[in-house]
């Protein structure tokens, strides 16, 4: 009993303690993609070291593991989706803050794309509708893949019951998969379809944002970090610089047409390096973010509901538990328009 | 003349070991409640332990609603029929091996070439081969509990006792006879070690083989609590597991003293 005792308190102490850091590196957890971008700008081209914070990229398969480690106190920042995971993480009792946009499903804007076996679209495959019955391949249930699959499905008068979705675990997977023709379609982001279609055995059907935009990434900042306040309105500030910096280069758009700025190319470079895609998989589009990275609340509110409605919630948190704006405000204040 | 008594302590009570029943029953219960406790003030976070109550809450919600019944229907259709063929082939494989020596020549290296490879890491192999259904999950069980019947059969076989075997020769058995009187029923206990053996290994590759495109299973449900760190629901997810492992060796340890009543004697 008395070693029972002891196990259980090595537990605790194991759970409980975050390690301390006593240097200034900021672990970021993200994802190889192309939404992942500003943060590669910003460690590449030294913003975040302009304002004495010094970046470590931490990569992951998928995007829930990232809240994981972030609640466990492996990293200090977190920037990829926000799955039902990180809500329940939330709602399990530890605290994380939503703080900056890192991406949006958005009209016009590249971000996650609805690939189908070339063959199928070849034979007629063209609408939402006739996914109907079909095996789509995603990562995990309680993804932003999953969130978005239903409710473009919702959109098009189906419901996730009348597809079949398939769970694959990671993204390369998801890939394989289609490639196999073990599945009929998948949901993947950038670069990713491009990857499919350029190796010619899928087709992209439509990109999600298309038909249903929403505040699909997120930079979140652990408990601890967001109370170290100078070092977490510096990252901010190193953010927002490469946020702006992503915006003008890849971003702008003049009648609803793309217009590269001049450090496109560069983008484009950095991205191709940290992701391991070929550029021209990367120059089908980069995904939308907020310029000055500010998060569509509103739309945070509407994805617990629509969890909770699934039950993959047991019910929704008030916004000012998970939601914290006010870095990516006094880090716009800070940092001067260019 | 009445008989003297003489007082005598008995040195060897320490060998003896009592069942203790009471004591393994407060041990556990004893655990529980300090577990219970310890969520309770706070010192283990919600997340990273959910207490025991929330878990038996959960359990009764999922079982009210059918939910649990569907899952743990789907796991056991995986696991009694994987488990059913990879044992059927790994005893026949076995008694093949352990009878004819041209069998063993062929069968021995090419179960010790393949019997270390992770059955796990076959799974996206035999996914492409059986595609995503349920096939390649089945499959994927079956390879996990034949290697361990096999052996054990094999090994069952061969220590089958030789005086016994001349003794039924001798009294004038034929190949056959010997095989389905002697042999086989000697080889009962290791039979019977391998199949509860098969069944751990079977559980194990259950959850492994339920990662990939399944909608309904208890790995399933564990996977899919973990994806969402729904961590009440993982719990009510290992607790099924757990019960079903203990179920399988108990059914198991009832059919060997039933199939094998001499060694229980």
């Amino acid at each position: 009993m008395i070693v029972l005792v002891l196990i259980l308190g090595v537990v605790v102490l194991a759970a409980g303690v975050s390690s301390a850091r006593a240097d200034s590196a900021v672990k970021i957890g993200a994802l190889k993609l192309s939404s992942s971008a500003p943060l590669f700008i910003g460690v590449d081209k030294g913003f975040f070291k302009e304002y004495g914070i010094d970046p470590e990229l931490v990569f992951f398969q998928a995007a829930a593991p990232i809240a994981t480690a972030l609640a466990t106190g492996q990293i200090e920042v977190g920037a990829t989706g926000i799955t039902a995971a990180l809500y329940n993480i939330v709602l399990g009792g530890e605290q994380l803050w939503l703080v900056a946009d890192k991406g949006r499903e958005w009209p016009g804007y590249p971000l996650t794309g609805i690939v189908v076996q070339k063959e199928l679209y070849d034979g007629g495959l063209r609408q939402i509708a006739d996914l109907k019955g079909k095996r789509i391949g995603i990562t995990t249930l309680g993804s932003t893949f999953h969130y978005s699959l239903g409710n473009i499905l919702e959109k098009s008068g189906l419901k996730l019951e009348d597809v079949r979705v398939v769970p694959l675990q990671t993204m390369p997977a998801a890939l394989e998969a289609l490639k196999g023709k073990q599945v009929d379609a998948i949901l993947l982001p950038q670069p990713f379809p491009g990857t499919a279609e350029g190796q010619g055995f899928g087709k992209i059907l439509f990109w999600a944002g298309d038909l249903h935009p929403w505040q699909t990434v997120a930079v979140f900042y652990s408990k601890k970090f967001a109370a170290d306040r100078q070092r977490a309105v510096a990252f901010m500030k190193g953010y927002l610089k490469a946020s702006r910096y992503y915006y003008d280069a890849v971003l702008e758009q003049k009648d609803g047409r793309s217009a590269p700025g001049s450090h496109y190319d560069e983008v484009v470079g950095i991205t191709a390096k940290y992701t391991g895609a070929r550029p021209e998989v990367i120059r089908l589009g980069f995904p939308f973010q907020d310029r000055n990275a500010r998060l569509l609340v509103t739309d945070i509110e509407r994805q617990m509901a629509w969890w909770t409605e699934k039950g993959f919630m047991k019910r929704t948190i008030p916004l000012k538990g998970i939601v914290d704006t006010s870095f990516v405000e006094e880090a716009a204040k800070a940092v001067p328009e260019k | 003349m009445a008989p003297e008594r003489v007082a005598v302590r008995d040195r060897a009570a320490v060998l003896r070991r009592a069942d203790h029943r009471l004591l393994r029953v407060a041990a556990l219960g004893g655990l529980l409640v300090l577990w219970e406790a310890l969520t309770r003030i706070g010192w283990i976070p919600a997340l990273f332990l959910p207490s025991p109550l929330g878990v038996v809450r959960e359990l009764g919600e999922m079982a009210a609603s059918g939910q649990l019944m569907i899952h743990i229907a789907a796991s056991l259709r995986r696991l009694v029929l994987g488990f059913g063929v990879g044992a059927a082939a790994g005893i026949i494989v076995g008694i093949a091996t352990g009878v004819f020596s041209r069998a063993e020549a062929v069968g021995q290296p090419l179960i010790a070439a393949t019997f270390p490879i992770p059955k796990i890491a076959l799974l996206p192999l035999l996914i492409l081969w059986l595609g995503i259904g349920e096939p390649s999950k089945i499959a994927v069980i079956a390879l996990g509990v034949f290697f361990p019947m096999a052996i054990n059969t094999y090994a069952g076989v061969r220590q089958a006792d030789p005086l016994l075997v001349r003794a039924a020769i001798a009294f004038g058995a034929g190949r056959w006879s010997v095989i389905r009187k002697v042999i086989l029923p000697s080889a009962l206990p290791m039979i019977f070690a391998g199949l509860k053996l098969g069944a751990g290994t079977a559980l194990l590759l259950l959850v492994a083989a339920e990662m990939i495109a399944a909608d309904s299973g208890i790995g399933f449900l564990v996977l899919h609590a973990g994806n969402i760190m729904d961590t009440t629901r993982l719990m009510v997810g290992i607790v099924c597991l757990s019960v079903l492992g203990v179920l399988s060796q108990w059914v198991l340890t009832r059919c060997e003293r039933l199939a094998v009543p001499w060694r229980h004697t």
